[in-house]
C-alpha cells in the first residue's frame, strides 16, 4: 500500500506517473478566452499565483496548477468551464484552501476556479428556515450572519472562521457540534451545480419532498469531482435558549476517554464532547489563554443545550459522571466571553502545534467508543516508539480520532519515523473494530486506502456514477478513487514538478 | 535570493489558513497572494527554493497593509511583522521597494520645520480644493496652531511628526486630561520629531535605528505616553530592532496613552458621561501589535453614555500609515467594509486612537474623534467637534 507520505517523498515522479512530463503551461490562447469570458482582472496566469494555488492546508507539494479564475456568478462558472473545455483543460474548483486531504490541489495545470469572491448570502428565508448562499460564503460568516436573528448552519468545522460552504459541502464536513446535529449532508437541501459539460443543474429541492434519485446526496462529499457547486441551499437550525460548556480535567487519557463512554451510555447526547491530551493544551493555552489547565493529562471540552432546566440537569450530570471517572476538576464556563475563548483555543487546535514543531501530519480514523482508551494508548506507546511527539485532540463523542505526529521536514529521517508510525496507528485503529473514515475527505491523502474499505466492485460502480455527471472526467480529475478505477483521468493530467514560474 | 528573514520564523507556519479572514487583502480580493499565508510562501519560495522575483511577487508583497491582524489570529505564534519587516528591508536595500520620491518624503518627517513648512502650504491648498480627496487630508487643516507648553516633568507626551504638524490639538486635549490627573507633561517636540514607523513599513530599518538611537539618548528616565497607536508600536519595539538593554529599557516605559491612563482613572474628576454613543475602532498597532486595546474601553467608559463594539474582530481599515496613499483602490474598498461594520452599530462618534485611522475614516465622512478628546470635554467641558 503507498501512502500519502510515499508519495510527498517521491513528488516528482508522481507527477509523471500522472502522464509524463509534458509541460502545460497556459497557453496564450486560453488565457485570452479566459479573459474574454470574464474579465482581465478575473484571470491570473503568472506563476506566483500558479505555485500558491498548487498548495492546500495539506503536506502534499506535487501540484501544479494553470490559470486560476475569479468567478462571481454562476454564468462565470459555466463559462469559464466552457473555455476550459473548448481548450481540453480540466477543472478544479477551490475555496479557502484549508483541505487536508489535498482535495484542491491541481493536476495537469487545470483551469483553476476559486470561488473566494463569490461570497454573498442571496436570501435567508427565515419562515421555511433556509437560505441561499453562494459557495465562497466564509462558514463562520454565515452564522454571524444568522445570528441577528437567532439561527446559525451547524456544522461548524475546526476552520469554520475560513473555510467555505462549497467546501464543507464538497468534504461533507463536520465539526464539535455534529455530534448531535449531523455533518454537512444534514444541513444542505439543494445545491446548484456546473457540471463539466458547462450546463447548470439543481440537486435536491428545498419542498419538502424530493421526488427520484438523491443526486444531492451524492454530490455532497464528492470533492470537486461530479461538478462545481454554484449556489446552496442550506438549513438554518436555531440557536438554542440556553447552553453550558463544561471543562474537566483528568489525571489520565483514559479517564477522560472513559467519562466519554459513560456520558454516551447514560443516555445523554451533548452538543459536542471534545477531548485534548495535555501537549497540545499547553500549545493551545499558550495561544489563546483561556485559563485551560496545563497540568491535567487530558482535559474534556462538553457543552450541552436546550432549554435552561435541561441543560442545567445535564451539566451536572456530567460532572457528576466525569468525578466518578476522576476528574481531578469540573469548571462551568462563566460566560458567553469564556465559552467562546475556550472554544476558540479547541479550533484552533492543529495550527498551535507548529509551536513545537514546523511539521505534522494528521490522521482522521473512527474507532468506537469504547476502544478510544485502548487505542489511544497504543498511539501513544507506538510514537514512543518511533521516538516521536504524538498529540492528541479528538471528537471524542463520536470515536474521530486526530492524532497529530509532529516534526520537522528538514531533520533526515524524521518523516520516515513519522511515516512508520503512521501506518501502525492506522492498522492499531482498524484491529479495534475502527474505520478509516475522514470528515477530512479523501482527495489524494486516501485515495490509495479506498481499496481497503470497498471491494472493486463497490469502486467500480462510484466510478460509473462519476462518469454519469461528468463522462470525460475533467472536473478535479485524479482525486478520490485510486487510479486503477477512475475513467479518463490519466489523459486529462499532464504535469511536471513545480519550483519556478512561469 | 536570500530575503534575510531567519529560517526558523519562516519555517513556522503550517500554511494552516486560519489567518486568512483577519487580513484585509484578502478579505477584499479573495486572492490567496494577498495572503498572509499566500505572502508567507512566497518568501519561502524566492529565499528557500531560489524562486525569481517577479513582479507578483513583488506586488504581493507590496500590498500588504502591515497591519499584523494575520499575527494574533495564528495560533503557532508566526512572527508575521519580523517576515514582512525582513523583506522589506532587504527588498529596499536592493531597491526593489520604496522608490526614490518616496524616500525623500519620509526624510521630511524629520525635520519639522520643513514639515510645518510643508504642511501650511498644503492646508491653504486643502482649503482652495486643490488638493486631490483621495490623499485623505482632514477637511479642517490647521494652517497655525498654538504651540504646547511644558507643565512639569512627571510624564513626557511624545508629540511625533505629521500628527504635531496637522492634529496638534489632540495633542493638546491629550496633555489636558493628563494634567488633570495630577501629573506634569512635557511634550517632546523637537526632543523627538519622528518614531520611525514609516521609515520601518517601507524597509528603510536603518533610518528607524538612527531616529531611535537619537530618541532613547535624548528622553530619559520618565514614561513617555504616546496618543498615537503606529509610534507607540514602533516605538514599544526599539528593544528588539536594537537589541539592547538601554533600549529594551527605553521601550518598557512607553505607553499607549489609553494604556497609562487606565489605571489612573481614580485620579481624573468625576464627571458627568457625555450623552454620545460611541463605537470604538481598534487601530491594528493598538490591537494587534501592542495588544493593549481593553485599556481604551476601560479609560473611556466613565466617560461617555455608551460604547459600542463593531462586529468585524478588529479588521484594519486600511489606512495603514502610508498605505491609503499608495494603494488608495484597496484601502478604499479595505475601508468599505470597516463602513458597513460602523453603519450596523449607527453611533454619534467613532474612537480611534491612531490619526492615521482616523483621518482616513474621516474623509469618508465618518465622525472621528480620538479618545482623549472625549475624555477632555467630559472632564475640561471643552466643545465636542461637530458630528
Ligand atoms: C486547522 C484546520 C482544522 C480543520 N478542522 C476540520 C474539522 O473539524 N472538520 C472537517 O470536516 N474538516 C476540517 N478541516 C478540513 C477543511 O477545513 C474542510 O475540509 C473544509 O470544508 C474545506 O473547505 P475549503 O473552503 O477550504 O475547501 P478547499 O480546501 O478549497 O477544497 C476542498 C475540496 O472541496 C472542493 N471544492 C471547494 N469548493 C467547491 C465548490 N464550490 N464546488 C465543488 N467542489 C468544491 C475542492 O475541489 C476540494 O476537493 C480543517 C482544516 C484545517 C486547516
Ligand atoms: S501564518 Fe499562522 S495562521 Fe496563517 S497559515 Fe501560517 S500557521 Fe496558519
Ligand atoms: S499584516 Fe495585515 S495585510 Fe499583511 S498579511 Fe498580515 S493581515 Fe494581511
Amino acid at each position: 500500500m503507498t501512502s500519502f507520505l510515499d508519495r510527498i517523498r517521491a513528488a516528482a515522479p508522481i507527477a509523471s506517473r500522472y502522464g509524463g512530463s509534458k509541460f502545460r503551461k497556459p497557453t496564450d490562447a486560453l488565457v485570452a478566452d479566459l479573459e474574454a469570458a470574464l474579465s482581465p482582472g478575473q484571470v491570473r496566469a503568472d506563476g506566483a499565483q500558479r505555485a500558491l494555488l498548487s498548495h492546500d492546508a495539506s503536506l502534499f507539494d506535487g501540484g501544479v496548477a494553470g490559470p486560476v479564475c475569479f468567478p462571481t456568478t454562476g454564468e462565470e462558472v459555466q463559462a469559464v468551464v466552457t473555455v476550459a473545455l473548448r481548450h481540453n483543460r480540466a477543472i478544479v474548483p477551490r475555496g479557502a484552501g484549508t483541505g487536508l486531504a489535498g482535495g484542491a490541489i491541481p493536476f495537469g495545470a487545470p483551469v483553476v476556479i476559486s470561488l473566494t469572491r463569490m461570497n454573498r448570502i442571496l436570501e435567508v428565508d427565515v419562515e421555511n428556515r433556509v437560505a441561499w448562499v453562494e459557495p465562497g460564503v466564509v462558514n463562520l460568516d454565515l452564522t454571524k450572519h444568522l445570528k441577528r436573528i437567532g439561527f446559525h448552519f451547524a456544522p461548524d468545522p475546526s476552520s469554520q472562521q475560513v473555510c467555505t460552504i462549497g467546501g464543507n459541502v464538497a468534504t461533507n464536513s463536520g465539526g464539535p457540534h455534529c455530534l448531535a446535529y449531523g455533518v454537512t449532508d444534514a444541513h444542505v437541501l439543494a445545491v446548484e451545480i456546473v457540471l463539466a459539460s458547462g450546463e447548470k443543474a439543481m440537486l435536491g429541492s428545498i419542498g419538502p419532498q424530493d421526488e427520484g434519485l438523491d443526486l444531492r446526496g451524492a454530490f455532497i462529499g464528492s470533492e470537486g469531482t461530479l461538478g462545481v457547486a454554484t449556489k446552496v441551499a442550506v438549513r438554518l437550525t436555531k440557536n438554542p435558549p440556553a447552553v453550558k460548556t463544561l471543562l474537566l480535567s483528568f489525571a489520565s487519557v483514559r479517564a477522560a476517554a472513559n467519562t466519554v463512554s459513560a456520558v454516551i451510555a447514560a443516555g445523554i447526547v451533548p452538543a459536542a464532547m471534545e477531548v485534548m491530551d495535555q501537549r497540545i493544551t499547553i500549545a493551545v493555552e499558550n495561544f489563546v489563554k483561556a485559563g485551560y489547565p496545563v497540568d491535567a493529562a487530558a482535559v474534556l471540552l462538553a457543552e450541552v443545550e436546550g432549554l435552561a432546566d435541561g441543560v442545567k440537569i445535564e451539566a451536572e450530570q456530567i460532572s457528576a459522571i466525569g468525578t466518578q471517572n476522576g476528574a481531578t476538576e469540573v469548571r462551568l464556563a462563566q460566560s458567553e466571553a469564556e465559552r467562546e475563548l475556550l472554544w476558540k483555543g479547541r479550533k484552533t487546535a492543529f495550527g498551535a502545534v507548529a509551536q513545537i514543531k514546523p511539521d505534522y501530519y494528521l490522521h482522521d480514523t473512527v474507532v468506537p467508543r469504547s476502544a478510544l482508551a485502548d487505542v489511544l494508548e497504543e498511539i501513544y506507546k507506538i510514537a514512543d516508539r518511533h521516538q516521536l511527539i504524538v498529540m492528541n485532540v479528538f471528537h471524542a463523542g463520536d470515536g474521530n480520532l486526530h492524532p497529530l505526529l509532529l516534526f520537522d521536514r528538514r531533520i533526515e529521517g524524521e518523516l520516515d519515523r513519522v511515516h512508520a508510525a503512521g501506518a501502525e496507528i492506522v492498522e492499531a485503529s482498524l484491529a479495534a473494530g475502527g474505520v478509516l473514515s475522514g470528515e477530512h475527505g479523501i482527495g489524494i491523502e486516501k485515495q490509495d486506502y479506498m481499496d481497503r474499505l470497498f471491494t472493486s466492485d463497490d469502486l467500480d460502480h462510484q466510478n460509473r456514477l462519476r462518469n454519469a455527471f461528468d463522462p470525460s472526467c475533467r472536473t478535479n480529475p485524479g482525486k478520490v478513487l485510486p487510479m486503477a478505477h477512475s475513467c479518463a483521468d490519466i489523459q486529462a493530467l499532464r504535469s511536471v514538478p513545480a519550483g519556478v514560474w512561469g | 535570493m536570500d530575503l534575510k528573514i531567519d529560517p526558523e520564523e519562516l519555517n513556522a507556519c503550517v500554511q494552516c489558513g486560519l489567518c486568512l479572514p483577519h487580513c484585509p487583502t484578502f478579505r477584499v480580493t479573495g486572492d490567496e497572494a494577498m495572503s498572509p499565508r499566500g505572502r508567507i510562501k512566497l518568501m519561502r519560495e524566492v529565499q528557500d527554493a531560489g524562486a525569481p522575483l517577479t513582479k507578483e511577487v513583488l506586488r504581493s508583497f507590496d500590498t500588504c497593509v502591515q497591519c499584523r491582524g494575520c499575527e494574533t489570529a495564528c495560533p503557532s505564534g508566526v512572527q508575521y511583522g519580523h517576515l514582512m519587516e525582513a523583506t522589506r528591508e532587504t527588498l529596499a536595500a536592493k531597491g526593489k521597494v520604496t522608490p526614490r520620491w518616496q524616500r525623500a518624503a519620509l526624510m521630511a518627517l524629520n525635520r519639522p520645520r520643513m514639515l510645518r513648512a510643508g504642511s501650511a502650504a498644503l492646508a491653504i491648498a486643502n482649503k482652495f480644493g486643490l488638493v486631490p480627496a483621495r490623499l485623505g487630508l482632514p477637511a479642517n487643516m490647521p494652517v497655525r496652531q498654538a504651540p504646547l507648553k511644558t507643565s512639569g516633568h512627571d510624564v513626557y507626551l511624545f508629540t511625533g511628526c505629521v500628527m504635531d504638524a496637522w492634529q496638534r490639538s489632540i495633542h493638546a486635549a491629550a496633555q489636558r486630561v493628563v494634567e488633570a490627573a495630577g501629573y506634569g507633561v512635557e511634550p517632546t517636540g523637537a526632543l523627538a520629531p519622528c518614531c520611525g514607523a514609516l521609515h520601518m513599513h517601507a524597509g528603510l530599518a536603518k533610518t528607524t535605528r538612527k531616529f531611535a538611537r537619537a530618541m532613547i539618548a535624548s528622553l530619559p528616565d520618565r514614561p513617555i505616553l504616546v496618543d498615537s497607536a503606529g509610534c507607540g508600536a514602533a516605538m514599544k519595539d526599539y528593544g528588539h530592532l536594537l537589541g539592547t538593554p538601554e533600549a529594551a529599557a527605553f521601550s518598557a516605559r512607553v505607553f499607549d496613552i489609553q494604556e497609562w491612563l487606565a489605571p489612573n482613572l481614580a485620579r481624573l474628576p468625576v464627571s458627568e458621561p457625555l450623552d454620545v454613543r460611541v463605537a470604538i475602532q481598534d487601530p491594528c498597532h493598538l490591537r494587534h501589535v501592542q495588544q493593549v486595546h481593553l485599556a481604551t474601553r476601560e479609560a473611556l467608559a466613565p466617560f461617555v453614555s455608551e460604547l459600542l463594539e463593531l462586529d468585524d474582530e478588529g479588521l484594519c481599515c486600511g489606512a495603514g500609515g502610508a498605505f491609503s496613499v499608495l494603494e488608495p483602490e484597496l484601502a478604499q474598498d479595505i475601508r468599505a467594509r470597516k463602513l458597513t461594520s460602523i453603519e450596523r452599530v449607527d453611533p454619534d462618534y467613532v474612537a480611534s486612537a491612531n490619526p492615521g485611522c482616523a483621518l482616513h475614516l474621516a474623509s469618508s465622512g465618518v465622525p472621528t474623534i480620538h479618545p482623549m478628546e472625549l475624555i477632555d470635554a467630559a472632564i475640561n467641558n471643552t466643545p465636542l467637534p461637530a458630528k
